[in-house]
């Protein structure tokens, strides 16, 4: 009966929390169209994690805890697409690693731990409280009063004004490093009061923190990166922008609760080649035809653009009306007539809507760009805005983030930070340059 | 089940939920992962540990709603009387429902001015 059943459940798809990376994102995100694998949102859901790509010595322990938050049976799967493994990594000891086919190892691995054939994992964290309390207080809890000492081990959140005049509570709380809506790395430290953004801060980048090199890269940014250094085919560039903008809806679609679009955009993006644009301006039409994504993001997250002038934000500063492209100081782009496509609004489902603008543009650029080269080197226009050594449009739009989230509610401080298609791997590839 | 008398069927019934409780609460322990550890039993928000706890005070912020939905719930309630005392009453009644209205809508004018039905 056992061995029915687990056989049963071994050919349902096997709920996979991936973990990606630096150099891991699109191998991660392209595991969504496959049918043998489903991933999950939470580690809890998931029978397997898969941890892809480099992993910064730093994020060790929010890797550890990740693995512990999984229910039984758990197994951990590395996937190394190139990267060494490092201490992260270290205190796992049952790690399985893909050596030719992904899917193939962690079809397998699910088989064996239902089968009985692998152990579950135990934790890899030792069981300490995070402060003692057992035994402390009037009823052991740890606590006295109302909100005194540390009930069961975590002090109660402090007190704020409410907009009503009334004293509550407002709950601080640590987003990330692997809370999959948002970027690998990035940690949002946030305030709550209810459900509704009080403060923000946005922790360092953790994976610039060590040297990050270029092979290491996923091969989406490599093309940018090597236009710092050389003139790069203006076809190859336009083409790996157009596929990470796609790539960048893909995310931001799945995190919107829609994975059945995601696919289709993720299968397109596959896809796509030089004089496509016409498959790019149809997907945009039937996005905007459907409003799914205009409801959530219309009016959210608005970004006025005189904050952004300067910047070099890329699509996010001309969804805003502002026209800044590194582009337009490139002769090769000039005698293609590249003008830069602005939207106006400033707001998130602006930024869609000029991302996919973009998308259509660049593959229309491709396609014409014959053999043409890009000219000055030093400085890119990447998808995400003006790229130079040591310093990349992720880390200049971090710090307008503290002051665009407040006021907002979690779901739409969410759909914000999707919506500026954050990319802390470009960052730290930049530093490194 | 009549042979049991209606006393009997209320003790069957009895002992079956006592059963029934018992039975779910061993099944429970059994499914149970043994003993999680401390970092097992902490809520997910991306493998950073929250640094307070999740009981936290927080403003309900559709109280004000809930009022406004439950006075015009109970004025229902009042419209049921009402409507049988209207057919011979006549207009007088109306307008006695009519300023009772008025008096809930200037409450929902206030709550409006208020910005109490705004969520965020």
């Amino acid at each position: 009966m056992r061995a029915a059943l687990a056989r049963f459940a071994a050919g349902a798809p096997v709920p996979v929390f991936a973990v990606a990376g630096a150099g891991a994102r699109e191998a991660v995100q392209d595991l969504r169209c496959r049918a043998e694998v489903r991933l999950v949102e939470t580690p809890g859901a998931a029978s397997v994690l898969l941890v892809a790509g480099a992993i910064p010595d730093s994020l060790a322990e929010p890797l550890a805890r990740v693995h512990d938050a999984m229910s039984h049976p758990r197994a951990t799967i590395w996937w190394p697409i190139g990267a060494p493994r490092g201490e992260a990594l270290a205190a796992f000891p049952d790690l399985r690693l893909v050596e030719d086919d992904a899917m193939q190892t962690i079809v397998g691995v699910h088989r064996e731990l239902l089968s009985g054939r692998r152990r579950s994992e135990p934790p890899v964290l030792p069981d300490v409280d995070p402060a003692p309390w057992r035994g402390v207080g009037p009823y052991g809890q740890g606590g006295s009063g109302m909100t005194g000492g540390t009930p069961y081990g975590r002090p109660m959140a402090g007190l704020g004004s409410d907009r009503d005049g009334l004293r509550l509570d407002v709950l601080p709380l640590r987003v990330g490093p692997f809370f999959p809506p948002f970027p690998a790395g990035l940690v949002l430290e946030a305030k709550l009061a209810g459900d509704v953004v009080v403060e923000a801060a946005v922790a360092p980048n953790p994976l610039a923190a060590g040297p990050l090199p270029r092979t290491a890269v996923r091969p989406g940014l490599r093309p940018f990166l090597r236009a710092l250094v050389e003139p790069v085919g203006v076809a190859e560039l336009e083409l790996a922008r157009a596929r990470e903008h796609l790539r960048g809806l893909a995310d931001a679609l799945a995190t919107h609760q829609l994975p059945s679009l995601g696919r289709r955009v993720l299968r397109l993006a596959a896809r796509v080649g030089p004089g496509d644009a016409g498959l790019v301006r149809d997907l945009a039409r039937g996005v905007s035809w459907t409003q799914l994504l205009r409801w959530s993001t219309a009016g959210v997250g608005r970004l006025a653009r005189d904050a952004l002038a300067g910047l070099g934000l890329g699509p996010v500063a001309r969804a805003a009306g502002l026209a800044e492209d590194a582009r337009l100081d490139d002769p090769a782009y000039r005698e293609l007539g590249f003008e830069p496509v602005v939207h106006r609004g400033g707001d998130a489902a602006a930024r869609w809507r000029q991302r996919l603008a973009e998308a259509a543009q660049a593959l229309d650029l491709a396609a014409r760009a014959g053999a043409r080269r890009t000219g000055p080197v030093g400085r890119v226009e990447s998808p995400r805005g003006r790229l130079e050594p040591s310093s990349a449009p992720t880390a200049r739009l971090l710090p307008l983030v503290p002051g665009l989230l407040p006021g907002l509610e979690w779901g739409d401080a969410v759909a914000t930070l999707a919506s500026l298609d954050l990319d802390l791997e470009e960052a730290a590839a930049a530093e490194v340059q | 089940m009549t042979f049991l008398g209606p006393l009997g069927v209320a003790l069957a019934v009895f002992v079956a939920a006592i059963v029934a409780v018992l039975g779910l609460r061993r099944l429970g322990d059994a499914l149970n992962d043994p003993a999680l550890t401390a970092p097992e039993r902490v809520p997910f928000a991306g493998g950073l540990p929250p640094t307070v706890h999740a009981w936290s005070r927080y403003h309900a912020r559709y109280y004000v709603m809930a009022l406004v939905f439950l006075a015009f719930d109970m004025e229902m309630v009042y419209m049921y009387p009402w409507a049988v005392v209207f057919v011979r009453t006549g207009g007088i009644a109306m307008v006695e429902m009519g300023m009772f209205i008025a008096i809930l809508l200037l409450g929902v004018l206030y709550a409006w001015r208020e910005r109490a039905l705004d969520w965020s």
